[in-house]
């Protein structure tokens, strides 16, 4: 309990390094930092990763159930096949977004 | 002069005044140099083209001594039929001829961009909408007409009438979803695999480059497989007898 919350207090502690970003004006970007290209770069991190979590774990059913029933090999394959293509897509929706809205 | 491929440029000089006052009747927003756009010339190329082979093998076709072409046809027709039966279940050779024009189609399309001198028209927005399109009215108007307009209506409303205010908003939005879907997909991987071939291209010219063609091959005929894999699951959903 006191480690756990030794170390909250060291997260907050941290947190005060971020200061300066009060400093910071309204939403005009102008001159300053491009946000909307640092913020694509961390949402396309996170859906490409999301997305492979998402496909591993199809790949590891499909293949340990055709362990099992090799027999069922074209419907597994079919089935396979049809998730990984729904599962990309997500993150393909990340990407045509990104695409879009950074300049 | 808007930067032009060949074959586009070819075209604008011969149809170009044709195409131009085509498009003036019709009010659309074109540039009058180029009437004719990038895609819409690699379009006509690929549709040339599979008329070109087509023909051919139709006019080749036989029983005793069958070319290396109707081989690759019969194969091709072999695993669409085999591929819809399963998932459509019988009675579905009937949209064989359209899922294998419509595969056949977004292949050469997306294999079109591999040749340097000419350009991917699934690589635009415009053209994998357009095929998504299309395959969305080819359910719809096979599932009317296999059961009649009213019985697929009905169909929408979900397994029970108390929850149809319910499943009739999900399902316009999940059929209409699918559309974008598709064409997202399609377009999508198109557009990353030029896009990666560039960013590549301009850090390692030599050799590099070569591995993400290479994969890019590969997505165009994965995704183009997935598209008519997706249409066949649609048009199962929507010809579906229930008994």
């Amino acid at each position: 309990m006191r480690k756990s919350l030794s170390y909250v207090f060291l997260v907050l502690a941290m947190l005060c390094f971020a200061a300066p970003l009060f400093a910071q004006g309204g939403p005009a970007a102008s001159s300053g930092v491009n946000w909307v290209a640092i913020t694509s770069g961390f949402a396309m991190t996170i859906a490409s990763a999301v997305c492979g979590l998402g496909q591993a774990k199809a790949t590891s059913a499909a293949v340990e159930s055709l362990a099992r029933n090799p027999a069922a090999r074209p419907g597994i394959q079919l089935s396979l096949i049809l998730g990984l293509a729904l599962i990309e897509s997500l993150a393909l929706y990340t990407l045509v977004i990104i695409f879009a809205k950074v300049k | 002069m808007p930067e032009q491929l060949p074959f586009t440029a070819l075209l604008n000089r011969l149809f170009g005044s044709l195409a131009n006052s085509f498009l003036d009747v019709l009010h659309f927003k074109h540039n009058p140099l180029a009437p004719i756009g990038n895609q819409v010339a690699m379009q006509i190329l690929v549709v040339a083209f599979l008329i070109v082979v087509f023909a051919l093998v139709r006019a080749r076709l036989s029983l005793d001594n069958p070319g290396g072409l109707q081989h690759v046809f019969e194969g091709i027709h072999g695993f669409v039929t085999g591929q819809s039966e399963e998932i459509i279940g019988h009675h579905s050779e009937g949209f064989t001829p359209f899922l294998v024009a419509l595969g056949v189609f977004i292949l050469t399309c997306n294999l079109l961009g591999v040749i340097p001198g000419f350009e991917s028209p699934t690589a635009v927005p415009s053209v994998p909408l357009g095929c998504a399109i299309v395959a969305f009215c080819y359910y719809h108007l096979q599932g009317i007409k296999r059961q009649g307009a009213l019985k697929y209506a009905k169909h929408f409303l979900g397994p029970m009438p108390a929850l149809a205010i319910l499943m009739v908003p999900i399902e316009l939005i999940s059929h209409t979803a699918r559309m974008l879907s598709l064409t997202i997909r399609l377009f999508a991987n198109m557009f990353a695999g030029d896009m990666v071939t560039l960013v590549f291209f301009s850090l390692v010219p030599v050799g590099v480059p070569i591995i993400f063609l290479g994969l890019h091959i590969g997505v165009s005929f994965l995704q183009a497989y997935i598209f008519v894999l997706l249409t066949t699951v649609y048009l199962s959903g929507a010809v579906a007898e229930e008994h």
